[in-house]
């Protein structure tokens, strides 16, 4: 961690500012709503504008190229781009300003695709005055702008692995085979995850476990992987590079070090348990391995149902490995990167009259009869019913059970369709002709290498397809057969049919736990319950905050070799921060003016106090100091300070102020003024932008790292300048703010403003907070639109009266806040 | 069923703008309605899923012209299970009223809407009827105070629909 002293850079602007406007077409992307030469002529006449040049497209190597020329030809010191997201290209751009010359951070962005173009196309006379304003804010933002250097941070080359199943142990060994420690975070007894349990894979029916083994083998042999396992993930802080993790390892009353996985104790223990790795089909010991092939071969006691009758503690003898007084050990890690494998869970549909599963016991789900069809399964590999122990001579598979369906989970679960397949060929294969076999599927997703194939040689074994959605299945009660309606939708006929055991390929869910992971680690879920990436198409593997990395079905269902892609990709893209020394980070931080700062003359530390990360530090009668490396660049602290003392670089008031003034200039009553955090209302506004949902062109959006910067005084500037609405928008409570707690600071800040306000005569609608995550394009969309609409109806005489009200006050206010 | 139309998603366009059939396009051919449906059980003229089918498929003469829509009994059961949250029945009642408006209505709804009407009642009364109940020790049907129905149909505009046999002739 390093303590840099305040940045020295001169806070007045430079003596002559010259900026360069670029304004893209973006194909008809922008040029399609809005008219461009109208907003080249509007930036001719911006302050300090010198040079202004539309492109088709900036961001390709043409339009880049024009703006290198064109800061080197006309000496410009500050370039805006008005094009795409800043989500999208503002690292692009910083790039290329950066090769000709220019500090990066002289370089800002004026979103008039997301925020204009795409969701205004049917007013584009609005849609061009608001991307007007948008280069008015930009520019008057970029004329504040000063240079700022990249800090670094030192990396420590270790990496933590969550989640031992098949994409966890291709991350662990291929970071491990690079040469770099790993520690791989397994909760239950061993690692392997779903694919150790499961008999054969599509759609070469090779032995699951016989190529999966190996691979856990390797895992516990290699001189650079620690498994960690039958342990919990406590909690997580630091930033990337220099992770700080806490883990609880459980007690196994079996001492690691000691137990050589003979299993003597198995054999002289009396007390059996249902065997959930079995889906509680088979039982297992109270002192066992979940299964034969475990890594670590580490015995576990159960003491919910062991006796405590010692057969184990003699038959272990010399060994001495079993302990009964062990406890639960905490330890904690340090690295640098760390991959998040934690996998999914299989829906379990007891909630589904509709299928009776639970109340008919011939009907199993597939994860079952993976069981019972595997040869080291409880049954010995073979099928047999429950309700007589006897081998079925019809056996139908209904699909899709829970998933594509709106009331349970929207979404398609992946690789259903392809284990279906596998099981009724293994079915045909083993039991011929004795076996009829039903599937009934609503489409045959088959869209990968060999999967097709597979598809005709089921066909071929004589199965029968039967398109159509299974309504609801009943039992026959002498014979416990079950009888399945569907529609045979080719036919158009509604059928009825009698099997003797139905299968249900059940959904895909979000892991039980997956909240908490999210928790701690800080991720976003998408609507689903999975994690989200970064970015769907560029990103990936990279969570929302650097340094963490999703690998395999913890970001939405996937087969195998989907998951051993991701683990290995997502190893790649963690070794580009290990295999450096340092990091650089962002220079957004905060700065403290010493001078400023009321901890010399009286107790303060607010800021310390409201950081969400404990990277200020405040000593009595010391300025403030903040820790930068630890710093996140949030800027909760600088609208918290009473005495304005702390400045976020490149959100700094007078900058946010300059936008807010530009954007008001004219006809303020008919416009919403909008604070969005970068992480979760700012992407939710680009998603309301690239899903094309149209809202009233009435929003003027000023984008913040995080709602935890928006100064209360940004609020009353605002309406003191007479602004129709004001919105803040930030990621949601409780979990979800990518700076922990920037929103509730937020939220507690305003809860206190509001009141006042409305005292003072302002409609309660005119102040709103909203919660948008990057998931709720269309919540944006709809609350633009609902606030609109209230806008409309208290009409311009009335948002005026009510701000000639308000004026003297918050002139009152604010002036007095400029004297301390 | 009549020639096919040309392929088109007008027609669903229109469906979604009627009370009731905003639902229409989420349909994925799945078939559950069809396999929870009773009518469908009894008579292969009715098929919920292949009257959303050539609904989305813009065969409006072919849906509107014909009497399945007429079949639907209202049971719901097909909406209660529908994956996708179509509100099946009610996309049928919003067929059911397009084809009203443009006086498809099969003879029966029709003779009910006459009798209703004219007589206050759904079905007419005869005098044969009349004395079936006096047989089975039934009392006297009371009379319907039509006035008062005539008034709501004409206050709801009921009486103003393109239903022929309507305004008290008889069909």
């Amino acid at each position: 961690m390093t303590q840099t002293p305040p940045q020295t850079q001169s806070w007045e602007k430079p003596g002559e500012l010259r900026i360069g406007v670029f304004i893209c077409h973006c194909g008809l992307n922008i040029a399609g709503v809005i008219d461009i030469k109208e907003l080249v002529e509007f930036a001719k006449t911006l302050p300090d504008v010198v040079y202004v040049k539309d492109n088709r497209y900036t961001c390709a190597d043409p339009g880049q190229d024009e703006i290198r020329k064109a800061i080197k030809e006309y000496k410009l010191n500050r370039v805006v781009v008005a094009a795409c997201s800043p989500r999208m290209h503002e690292v692009t751009f910083r790039r290329t300003v950066s090769d000709a010359g220019l500090n990066p951070y002289l370089f800002e962005m004026a979103n008039i695709r997301e925020f204009s173009s795409w969701c205004h196309p049917s007013t584009p006379k609005e849609a061009t005055e608001k991307a007007k304003d948008l280069i008015k804010m930009a520019v008057a933002k970029a004329r504040l702008l000063i240079p700022l250097q990249t800090i670094e941070v030192p990396v420590t080359n270790k990496a933590l692995v969550i989640g031992g199943g098949i994409a966890g142990i291709n991350a662990a060994l291929d970071l491990a085979e690079m040469g770099f420690k790993v520690y791989l975070l397994e909760k239950s007894e061993s690692i392997g995850g779903h694919m150790a349990q499961l008999d054969k894979t599509f759609p070469t029916l090779d032995c699951s476990i016989c190529i999966e083994g190996p691979k856990m083998v390797d895992v516990g042999r290699h001189p650079n992987i620690e498994i960690i396992s039958y342990a919990d993930l406590i909690s997580v802080s630091g930033y990337i590079g220099n992770f700080r993790v806490k883990i609880r390892k459980n007690p196994r009353y079996v001492k690691a070090e000691n137990c050589t996985g003979c299993g003597e104790c198995k054999d002289v223990c009396p007390i059996e348990y249902p065997n959930d790795w079995d889906m509680d089909l088979g039982v297992r010991k109270a002192i066992s391995v979940p299964f034969d092939q475990a890594v670590p071969l580490l015995y576990t006691i159960n003491k919910d149902y062991c006796i405590e009758c010692f057969k184990c503690v003699d038959a272990c003898g010399e060994r001495r490995a079993i302990d009964f007084e062990q406890k639960p050990e905490d330890i904690e890690l340090e690295v640098g990167a760390i991959i998040v494998a934690t996998g999914y869970d299989i829906y379990l549909p007891y909630d589904n009259s509709l299928y009776g599963y639970g109340k008919y016991t011939n009907v199993i789900t597939s994860l079952e009869f993976e069981r019972l069809i595997l040869a080291a399964g409880p049954t010995g590999g073979k099928v047999l019913r429950a309700s007589d122990g006897k081998k079925p001579h019809s056996v139908a598979f209904i699909q899709c059970v829970g998933s594509r369906d709106i009331n349970k989970y929207p979404y398609c679960s992946n690789f259903c369709c392809m284990y279906t397949l596998k099981h009724v060929v293994q079915l045909k294969e083993k039991y011929k002709d004795d076996v009829e076999v039903y599937v009934f599927y609503m489409d045959m997703r088959t869209n990968f290498k060999g999967f097709e194939e597979f598809y005709q040689r089921a066909r071929e074994l004589g199965v029968n397809f039967i398109r159509g959605r299974v309504s609801r299945i009943t039992e026959i009660p002498g014979t416990k057969n079950l009888v399945i309606h569907a529609e045979d939708a080719n036919l158009g006929m509604p059928i009825e049919i009698e099997a003797e055991m139905v299968v249900l390929a059940t959904a895909a869910i979000p892991k039980k736990g997956a909240d908490e992971v999210a928790r701690i680690l800080n991720l976003t879920r998408g609507a689903d319950g999975f994690f989200m990436e970064s970015h769907p198409k560029l990103k990936p593997l990279d969570s929302p905050t650097d340094g963490i990395f999703l690998a395999g079905a913890c970001q939405g269902p996937k087969d195998i070799p989907y998951s051993v892609s991701q683990g290995c990709g997502a190893a790649a893209r963690a070794a580009t921060i290990l295999s450096k020394q340092k990091w650089k980070i962002e220079p957004i931080i905060a700065v403290v003016d010493p001078v400023k700062c009321r901890n010399v003359t009286v107790k303060c530390g607010i800021c310390a106090e409201r950081c969400p990360y404990g990277a200020i530090k405040v000593a009595e009668k010391q300025p403030a100091q903040v820790i930068t490396a630890m710093c996140h660049g949030c800027g909760t602290c600088v609208a918290e300070c009473p005495a304005d003392a702390i400045q976020q670089m490149h959100f700094t008031d007078a900058q946010i102020l300059a936008q807010l003034r530009a954007a008001l200039e004219k006809d303020p009553e008919d416009k919403i003024l909008a604070f969005l955090c970068n992480w979760c209302s700012y992407a939710g506004a680009d998603l309301a932008g690239t899903s094309r949902f149209e809202y009233p062109p009435v929003i003027r959006p000023i984008r913040v790292m995080c709602s935890g910067r928006v100064d209360r005084d940004f609020v009353l500037e605002a309406f003191r300048l007479g602004a129709g609405m004001v919105l803040v928008a930030a990621c949601h409570l409780p979990y979800d703010c990518h700076y922990i707690s920037g929103n509730w600071k937020m939220k507690a800040r305003m809860e206190a403003l509001a009141p006042m306000l409305h005292k003072l005569g302002l409609s309660p609608e005119r102040f709103r907070v909203e919660y948008i995550s990057a998931a709720e394009g269309i919540k944006f969309a709809e609350l633009i639109k609902e606030m609109a609409e209230q806008m409309q109806a208290l009409g311009r005489e009335r948002i005026k009266a009510e701000n000639e009200k308000l004026r003297p006050v918050l002139e009152n206010m604010l002036k007095r806040k400029e004297k301390r | 069923m009549a020639a096919q139309e040309r392929t088109s998603s007008d027609f669903t366009v229109e469906i979604k703008q009627t009370l009731g059939g905003e639902s229409i396009t989420r349909c994925y051919q799945c078939g559950t309605c069809a396999s929870s449906c009773p009518v469908a059980k009894m008579t292969d003229r009715y098929n919920p899923r292949e009257v959303i089918r050539l609904a989305l498929l813009g065969q409006r003469e072919n849906v509107l012209g014909s009497d399945t829509i007429w079949l639907c009994a209202s049971c719901y059961q097909c909406q209660e299970r529908c994956p996708q949250e179509v509100e099946i029945a009610d996309v049928i009642y919003a067929l059911r009223n397009i084809a009203i408006r443009e006086g498809k209505v099969p003879k029966i709804y029709a003779e009910f809407a006459a009798t209703l009407t004219r007589d206050g009642r759904l079905v007419s009364m005869s005098k044969f009827l009349e004395k079936k109940r006096i047989e089975y020790g039934l009392p006297p049907l009371k009379p319907t105070g039509v006035e008062a129905i005539r008034k709501i149909l004409s206050a709801t505009g009921f009486d103003k629909l393109p239903i022929s046999g309507m305004k008290g002739e008889s069909t």
